[in-house]
């Protein structure tokens, strides 16, 4: 093939950009007052009361920390807590991109319904939900599965409350997607799966990474759907936040804070590794 | 013949956006549905593609039937209005996409996909990012991606409409010299009729989910089949008892010539090397109260002194292209 040529090259492409380039900073006097008052909210909030956890938790030293944090049924809840906080994060993205797909794709009776029924555990006070959980999956079951007081109802509390955090960043990403990029894909050859792997996918990816982002760090704090479902049995079905709040009730804060500081440091560093598995997929192609 | 539509149809709820239309489109040609906004012209394209079903009727591509074939199965290259490129895969990752779904070996790829860059002068860009090019760039980019499947007929729906008036000069140049080359089945939806003049073999006319014409630039230029089709293909102005385009009406100064018929000049506009009049005729001839528009070259109306408020005779030029003028639209 020979090449045909342009006489007059077009409006010349914008260059790469580069981390150096541009001034250091955009702030003018507004938005500095706005970064001003984002940041002394921030801190009034969040990282004020962050450092006092970590503050209480050193108190009582580098042993006295290990030591709260070994012990073996603080362990038990860790790994329960973390485990089951994981599978329904699991459960969350392929369920809940799943929900979002058929919330936007797909045109049946009762989908206004179900759109707004997806928040209700929201809005619902997590404490109702147990017992609406325990009602439907506990002794004399209608459904003949009783699973109270075990692992699978830490499983079904947490599903629960976090079932939204995925549709709702999915859907809207999903609403706003190019068909023509469809289109193209399948007029080059792709059939529907390729097309799901290597063009939806990736545009979806930072969604269903945020959304699972949030519904991990919802499971790990979860208290109110879990008392009422879980038993709370020491080594059994004893979750985190239960074992950090009979801490406080014992008057042992600083056991509290140091159990808390290590949660914060799971949660940050699974959401961390959420944005890096994202990024992973949003260029891959 | 390459691509053969026989009798289709389709409709959205009562609305005919083809109605039982049939086209042959020559192999190897570079072909052009021309038409108004909502004729129908995309959605014949988008049935060729098998991006949409018609209702009834069949497509047949190089001798397959492929009525019922998916969009996979067609092997046809499409290229949309807004460019569809892939975002999250570089410009060199777009072109490769359809090859490495028929799993072609990476070095052909690479070979072809430098090839395919080089052919649209992109080849420096190759691992950018589409957001990092101009829409010319990207709608080049997306030619190539669709070129790389070396598809039997290649399709084009509006390619040219979302860039400025300036690239898309070029930018049709340019693809009537890359087919010249390439030499596959070309068929190129736009309701520009210059654009379509310009480039393309043939021209197929669809307006109101129907075929007006069929022909190339100058028959259908020279011999409209309809008011419709001559309208479109150019100004038209009417004169006494015909519609004809305004530079076929010829100017005098003087009375005399068998037919002519007086007026006024009420406008005189000058655009560049052309001038412009519209003249008010005297009397009333089958029932032609509008104005007539004339356009002549400027030394033409310099030579005949012409002047807002002169008197002029007009007739149709000789050999001009006439159609009967039908009653009050």
């Amino acid at each position: 093939m020979a090449t045909a040529t342009l006489d007059a090259p077009e409006v010349t492409a914008r260059p790469t950009p580069t981390r150096r380039a541009g001034p250091r900073t955009t702030l003018t006097a507004g938005s500095s007052l706005g970064l001003g008052v984002a940041v002394t909210w921030f801190s009034l909030l969040v990282l004020i009361p962050l450092t006092a956890i970590v503050v209480t938790s050193a108190e009582r030293g580098w042993s006295g920390y290990v030591d709260t944090i070994t012990n073996p049924q603080t362990m038990a809840a860790i790994r329960l807590t973390v485990g089951q906080s994981l599978l329904v994060t699991g459960i969350n993205v392929v369920m809940g991109t799943l929900i979002a797909w058929v919330l936007v794709r797909d045109r049946f009776w009762g989908k206004a319904v179900l759109d707004v029924v997806i928040d209700i555990p929201f809005a619902l006070p997590t404490i109702v939900a147990g017992l609406v959980l325990l009602g439907l999956y506990g002794q004399g079951s209608p459904l003949g599965l009783d699973w109270a007081y075990t692992e699978r109802a830490v499983m079904l509390a947490l599903a629960f409350v976090t079932l939204p955090f995925v549709v709702r960043t999915v859907q809207p990403v999903l609403g706003e997607l190019d068909h023509d990029v469809e289109e193209a894909a399948a007029s080059l050859g792709a059939k529907r799966l390729t097309i799901f792997r290597r063009i939806i996918l990736p545009s979806l990816a930072p969604a269903i990474a945020a959304g699972a982002a949030l519904s991990f760090a919802r499971a790990i704090a979860e208290y109110g759907s879990l008392v009422l479902l879980s038993g709370n049995k020491p080594f059994s079905t004893e979750v985190v936040s239960v074992r950090v709040l009979s801490f406080i009730e014992n008057g042992s804060t600083a056991s509290a804070a140091a159990v808390a500081s290590l949660m914060l440091a799971v949660a940050l560093f699974v959401i961390v590794v959420l944005d890096i598995v994202q990024r992973r997929v949003s260029r891959r192609g | 013949m390459s691509i053969e539509v026989t009798n289709v149809t389709k409709k959205y709820g009562d609305f005919y956006a083809l109605d039982d239309v049939s086209v042959s489109l020559p192999t190897g040609q570079l072909t052009a549905l021309l038409g108004p906004s909502g004729g129908g012209k995309s959605t014949l394209l988008r049935i060729i593609a098998g991006l949409d079903t018609a209702d009834s009727g069949t497509v047949a591509i190089e001798g397959t039937n492929a009525t019922r074939l998916p969009p996979q199965k067609r092997n046809v290259g499409f290229v949309f209005q807004h460019y569809a490129v892939f975002k999250h895969m570089t410009v060199a990752k777009n072109v490769a996409f359809g090859l490495e779904i028929r799993k072609t070996p990476k070095a052909e790829v690479r070979r072809r996909v430098d090839e395919l860059l080089e052919l649209v002068h992109l080849s420096q860009f190759a691992d950018r990012l589409p957001s990092q090019l101009s829409g010319g760039q990207r709608q080049r980019m997306a030619l190539a991606r669709a070129l790389a499947v070396e598809p039997t007929v290649l399709l084009l729906d509006e390619p040219f409409g979302a860039l400025d008036a300036k690239v898309r000069k070029e930018l049709r140049e340019w693809l009537r010299r890359l087919h010249d080359e390439v030499h596959v089945t070309t068929v190129f939806v736009t309701h520009d009729q210059e654009e379509a003049m310009e480039v393309a073999d043939e021209i197929v006319v669809i307006n109101q989910g129907r075929v007006e014409q069929v022909g190339s630039p100058d028959e259908l230029y020279d011999e409209p089949a309809s008011d419709f089709v001559m309208g479109f293909l150019g100004e038209v102005t009417r004169l006494g008892p015909v519609r004809l385009r305004p530079h076929d009406v010829e100017v005098g100064v003087t009375p005399g010539r068998a037919g002519a018929i007086p007026g006024t000049i009420t406008r005189l506009l000058r655009v560049g090397f052309e001038v412009r009049l519209q003249v008010e005729l005297d009397r009333e001839l089958g029932g032609g109260a509008d104005p007539v528009s004339v356009v002549l070259s400027r030394s033409h109306a310099r030579s005949l002194d012409l002047e807002l408020g002169s008197k002029v005779w007009l007739t149709a030029a000789v050999g001009a292209v006439t159609v009967p003028a039908m009653v009050a639209v």
